[in-house]
């Protein structure tokens, strides 16, 4: 029999939780609450108390510690192996991760060892009158959304994009907290780890005001960096900017990248290809500037300038500058 | 090196791809089919893989008939050979029985050292198939590579994190899923490709050349299912067009900007 609990991997870095874990949290508050389920958060490695209690304040009803110091860094077989053993005892209705790296990682060799179905990505989460989740998934560009349910296995899985539920926080709710000690002395790690590069730049799911940046910036981006600090904007960039490692693929707008909610949008020199479109669809006022009046960019725009960013860009820089 | 064995999906353009919102239905019959541009980079990486420490480099797709002529195009890219993975029973398949089949005629090609995948397919683009095949395999995965180097049985990978990268190393045989683009994917040979078109045999297994029950591949073997689809409409914008010279466009812009900053 299956238990009547949802379970969220808790993905964290130390002491801080990655927000998609906590928007799922949110989100499964919700739902949770007119279906009768058990929301489950899981953190692995060890951990302080703090970040135990913080993942109840988000919105679990219980927190499971699998504590082993072999876990605080993120390992596929390790993780795998641990998240396996428990759910394959425990036997949760559903098991979500936040579609980040790491997250997409796991979800794959995971679904397949608990023979289970698994979806990715999702959008949109649901519970129809049978108490089934029902995933919805971005699929062809970014442009359908197809809805995806698991009958006839447990758990149902799913990875979730970042940046697409609300968190919810109460400061004085409470739950259980129980501790596990898995047993790892029979596993290796098969891949190890020689160098790790990671510099923090900002969430652009959170950014308020964003510049976008595309191939018609002419492949330097200090011009849009600019305006970006006279306006108090984030920078983002198309794939191709990324491709080319002009900015990192963190700050990649688009379906293989991440959406915007930004009330105010600028977008510099982007054709509009579907790919990228469907991650500005939550945004408030769009403005673009492209050289070609026909550019699909401004059916997806609500102030347009025809014009060359080379022109256009550095003289509202200089009028933002006299003004200040 | 011993075998390098390829993932090899072909995938609609999804531009052509048009949404009936009465019956719910996708028109694909406009949309070209493609080889999924992430393949492309894996089948170019398994090219340089080899060129550096030999090898052979063979692709593998499940799929119908169609994606022959696209197996014959990895081919004219350089592959050394190409199975097609092809049975009426593998229709309708979700990620695990695709995995199963897969995974099952990677271990009947045997002796590889390498399987190489996308990072995820441009129509459903779910990215955790290369995970369960290393799963069903029991070998170690490396995803989202951007670069991808064998040397003295042991394989040196950077792969993409939140906020950066990491180097990783790994033993051999395993499974790398590569980044769209990290490297260039060579065109197709046309002396090649007519040789392929001519000469090259495609070898197509069905389920029973792989041993595999009806049951567990296709539609039966799955557990998910594609309950609906909707459209994601794009919503409709103003599109107001700032006119002018350059001066009048730009004064415009700046006020739009700091008005919305205000705001
Ligand atoms: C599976 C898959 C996933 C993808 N995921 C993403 C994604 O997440 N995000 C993404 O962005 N793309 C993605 N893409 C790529 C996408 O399809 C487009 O190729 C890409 O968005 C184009 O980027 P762009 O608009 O910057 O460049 P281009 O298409 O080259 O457009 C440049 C624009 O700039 C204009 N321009 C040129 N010069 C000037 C000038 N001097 N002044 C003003 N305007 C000028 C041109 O008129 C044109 O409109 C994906 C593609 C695939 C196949
Ligand atoms: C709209 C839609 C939604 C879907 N939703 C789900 C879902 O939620 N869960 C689910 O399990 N399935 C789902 N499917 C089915 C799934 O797309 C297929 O099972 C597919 O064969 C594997 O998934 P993928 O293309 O997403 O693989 P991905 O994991 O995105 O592909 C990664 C790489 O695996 C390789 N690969 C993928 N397919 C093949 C193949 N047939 N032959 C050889 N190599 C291949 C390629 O190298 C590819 O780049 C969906 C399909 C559609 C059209």
């Amino acid at each position: 029999m299956t238990r009547k609990e949802i379970w969220v991997i808790v993905e964290r870095n130390e002491d801080e939780i990655e927000d998609v874990s906590l928007e799922i949290l949110g989100k499964l508050t919700v739902l949770a609450k007119s279906s009768g389920y058990k929301v489950v958060g899981i953190v692995l490695g060890t951990s302080n108390e703090s970040v135990l209690r913080d993942v109840i304040r988000y919105g679990a009803d219980k927190v499971i510690l699998m504590k082993h110091e072999r876990l605080n860094e993120y390992s596929n077989d390790l993780y795998s192996k641990v998240l396996f053993d428990l759910a394959s005892s425990e036997f949760p209705t559903a098991l979500l991760i936040g579609a980040t790296y790491y997250g997409r990682d796991l979800a794959g060799r995971l679904a397949a060892r608990l023979r289970t179905g698994l979806t990715a990505n999702a959008i949109n989460l649901k519970m129809d009158e049978e108490g089934l989740l029902v995933f919805g998934v971005p699929a062809y560009g970014g442009k359908i959304m197809a809805e995806i349910v698991c009958e006839r296995a447990r758990p149902q899985m799913s990875t979730v994009r970042p940046g697409t539920f609300t968190k919810f926080f109460d400061q004085d709710r409470k739950g259980e907290i129980v501790e596990v000690i898995p047993d790892l002395s029979s596993i290796q790690d098969r891949v190890r780890v020689i160098e790790r590069k990671v510099t923090k730049s900002k969430d652009l799911t959170k950014s308020e005001r964003t510049i976008v940046g595309g191939n018609g910036i002419g492949g330097d981006l200090s011009m849009v960096r600019r305006l970006a600090e006279l306006t108090n904007s984030d920078v983002g960039v198309t794939r191709p900017l990324a491709d080319k490692g002009l900015a990192p693929r963190d700050l990649q707008v688009g379906t293989t990248g991440y959406s915007l909610k930004s009330r105010l949008t600028l977008i510099l020199g982007v054709s509009g290809s579907e790919h990228f479109t469907s991650g500005i669809r939550d945004c408030g006022t769009v403005i673009s500037v492209d050289i070609d009046k026909e550019s699909e960019i401004f059916n997806h725009s609500d102030y347009c300038v025809v014009g060359d960013v080379a022109e256009i860009v550095p003289a509202v820089i200089k009028k933002l500058e006299e003004k200040r | 090196m011993r075998n390098i064995i390829v993932c090899l999906k072909v995938v609609p353009k999804s531009e052509n791809i048009i949404f009936d919102p009465v019956t719910k239905r996708l028109d694909r019959s406009k949309a070209e089919n493609q080889i999924n541009e992430a393949d492309k980079t894996a089948i170019e990486i398994a090219l340089r893989v080899r060129e550096k420490q030999g090898g052979r480099v063979i692709l593998i797709s499940m799929g119908p008939p169609l994606f022959e002529n696209f197996l014959k195009l990895g081919v004219a890219m350089g592959a050394d050979d190409a199975i097609l993975l092809s049975d009426r029973n593998f229709g309708g398949a979700d990620t695990y029985p695709t995995a199963l089949v897969l995974s099952t005629a990677i271990a009947q090609i045997g002796d590889y050292d390498l399987v190489l995948a996308g990072e995820e397919s441009s129509d459903a683009a779910l990215g955790q198939l290369p995970g369960q095949i290393a799963e069903f395999l029991d070998i170690p995965q490396v995803l989202f590579a951007s670069s991808v180097e064998a040397d003295a049985g042991k394989l040196r990978v950077r792969r993409r994190i939140r906020g950066g990268h990491e180097v990783v190393e790994t033993s051999l045989p395993a499974m790398v899923s590569v980044e769209m683009g990290a490297v260039q994917p060579r065109f197709p040979d046309f002396k090649k490709m007519k040789r392929a078109l001519s000469q090259f045999h495609l070898t197509v297994w069905s389920s029973r050349d792989l041993g595999l029950r009806e049951e567990v591949t296709g539609n039966k073997g799955s557990f998910t299912f594609v309950r609906g689809l909707s459209e994601i409409t794009p919503i409709r914008r103003k599109k107001v067009f700032i006119e002018g010279d350059v001066a009048e466009k730009s004064t415009q812009l700046a006020e739009l900007l700091r008005e919305r900053q205000r705001s």
